[in-house]
């Protein structure tokens, strides 16, 4: 039998905890990063810590058994194409090996690896955000690392975002997908613009590019690293997909899809630029 | 053990889950979400009040681990918490099929309620068209997990009140 007994006051206990959240809003958005509140956020992260770590491990291997299964057809046309390219690429290595050893050398000659003159922490990518709104992802290093909200986050493809939040062990990578980041970038052809997150599995959009510009599809896209800029420049950030001038537009519609695979980062290096110690 | 001692239990292996195996489990960066589901589930079983009250904190130990202002969680799972228990007030007969669907819609609309409240206080980011996707998605799974989140805040919460999903 349902039974139901009346609550005393349901409308003035939730008059109260309205009047606490907005408080409690307010005191966030007044502190800006600081206080209380990101104390207590620092705690509860670090806290949590080892049982993200624990279940990480625990976890990993049943979740890319899940994602086989769910993808088991398109993993077996993978399959099929990929033994295909390794046996094309297995005839090309030898040359391949030679090639490598001469860009080694131009790189070592002139410097040209992005971001190899900034000190660097490497981190992994220990869990995604807990939100399905937020592109963010979790690292395992924090503050006695030596990071700080603002360094720049790349992986061995590219740009991948910025530290937001740091506790003592962890840190809050906003990725360059989610729609709060703004890149300010450099085309190929020189043209700088502000490249902007459209969400998860969608290409950045890239404003402020002159409509008479010549953008081509696949141009890359770097970090341009203008006065200001929270990013330091020539970090590969993508390559042009799409580029068009609208009727009458005032600027061109550029989207960029970013270098770094946002979706599966496992391992990044935080760079040490730019943000105070 | 008391109704608070148990709740607290409850809020605490919730947000552990939550947080670890439960955010890692996800498909295309969207999953359940296991606190507001608590929070509905809470005003299910219990009264409006002590609901409200329960939803809050699981609100609030979301908001711990995101980069939106603290107090935006707490304050969308709260208003769904209190409109699920004035729903719940009225079914005279409960059916097996009720908390899932009590779950699924409850928790679209916390999400939405969470993006639109995020949208008043600065975070515009929050509202866009994928909001609706997520919202109906976490609903879903929210629901096919709701039987067994109503039956452990039953367990938490019944002492001399007797939930009609208690059983």
């Amino acid at each position: 039998m349902a039974v139901y007994r009346r609550s005393a006051s349901p409308r003035f206990v939730l008059l109260l905890l309205v009047l606490t959240a907005v408080t409690l809003l307010t005191l966030d958005e007044r502190t800006g990063g600081l206080g209380v509140v990101d104390s207590a956020r620092d705690t509860a992260r670090d806290v949590i810590a080892p049982a993200r770590d624990a279940t990480d491990s625990a976890v990993r291997p049943v979740a890319n058994f899940l994602q086989g299964i769910i993808h088991y057809g398109r993993l077996e046309e993978a399959n099929t194409r990929l033994r295909e390219q390794l046996a094309a690429r297995e005839a090309e290595l030898a040359q391949v090996a030679d090639a490598q050893r001469e860009r080694q050398e131009l790189l070592d000659q002139q410097r040209l690896e992005f971001a190899a003159d900034i000190p660097a922490v490497a981190a992994r990518v220990v869990l995604a955000s807990p939100s399905s709104l937020d592109m963010t992802v979790e690292i395992n290093r924090g503050r006695q690392s030596g990071v700080s909200p603002g360094m720049p986050v790349v992986s061995g493809a590219g740009l991948v975002g910025r530290v937001v939040d740091v506790s003592r062990t962890r840190a809050t990578v906003v990725l360059i997908s989610n729609p709060t980041s703004n890149v300010g970038v450099r085309l190929a052809s020189g043209e700088v613009g502000v490249a902007s997150g459209r969400g998860s599995r969608s290409a950045l959009e890239v404003d402020n590019v002159d409509p008479a510009a010549k953008v081509a599809p696949e141009e890359p896209v770097v970090t341009s690293g203008l006065q200001q800029s929270i990013y330091p420049p020539g970090i590969p950030v993508g390559k042009v997909r799409t580029a068009r001038v609208p009727p009458e537009g005032v600027q061109q519609e550029v989207t960029v899809e970013p270098f770094a695979d946002l979706r599966r980062l496992t391992f990044v290096k935080v760079l040490q630029w730019g943000a105070k110690p | 053990m008391g109704i608070r001692l148990k709740v607290l239990f409850v809020l605490l292996v919730t947000c552990v889950l939550h947080q670890t195996l439960f955010a890692a489990l996800r498909w295309r960066g969207v999953g359940p979400h296991l606190l507001l589901l608590m929070a509905v589930a809470g005003a299910m079983v219990g009264e409006a009040d002590r609901a409200a009250v329960i939803a809050f904190l699981c609100g609030l130990l979301t908001d711990l681990f995101l980069q939106t202002p603290l107090g935006l969680s707490a304050l969308a799972f709260s208003l769904v918490a209190v409109g699920v228990a004035s729903v719940q007030s009225s079914v005279i007969r409960s059916t097996w099929w009720i908390p899932p669907l009590t779950a699924f819609f409850a928790s679209s609309a916390g999400i939405v309620l969470y993006g639109l409240l995020g949208a008043i206080v600065g975070q515009s980011h929050l509202v866009r068209p994928v909001l609706l996707l997520v919202a109906v998605a976490v609903g879903g799974v929210n629901a096919a997990l709701a039987p067994l989140m109503v039956k452990a805040m039953s367990w938490a919460m019944t002492d001399r009140v007797q939930s009609s999903f208690a059983r």
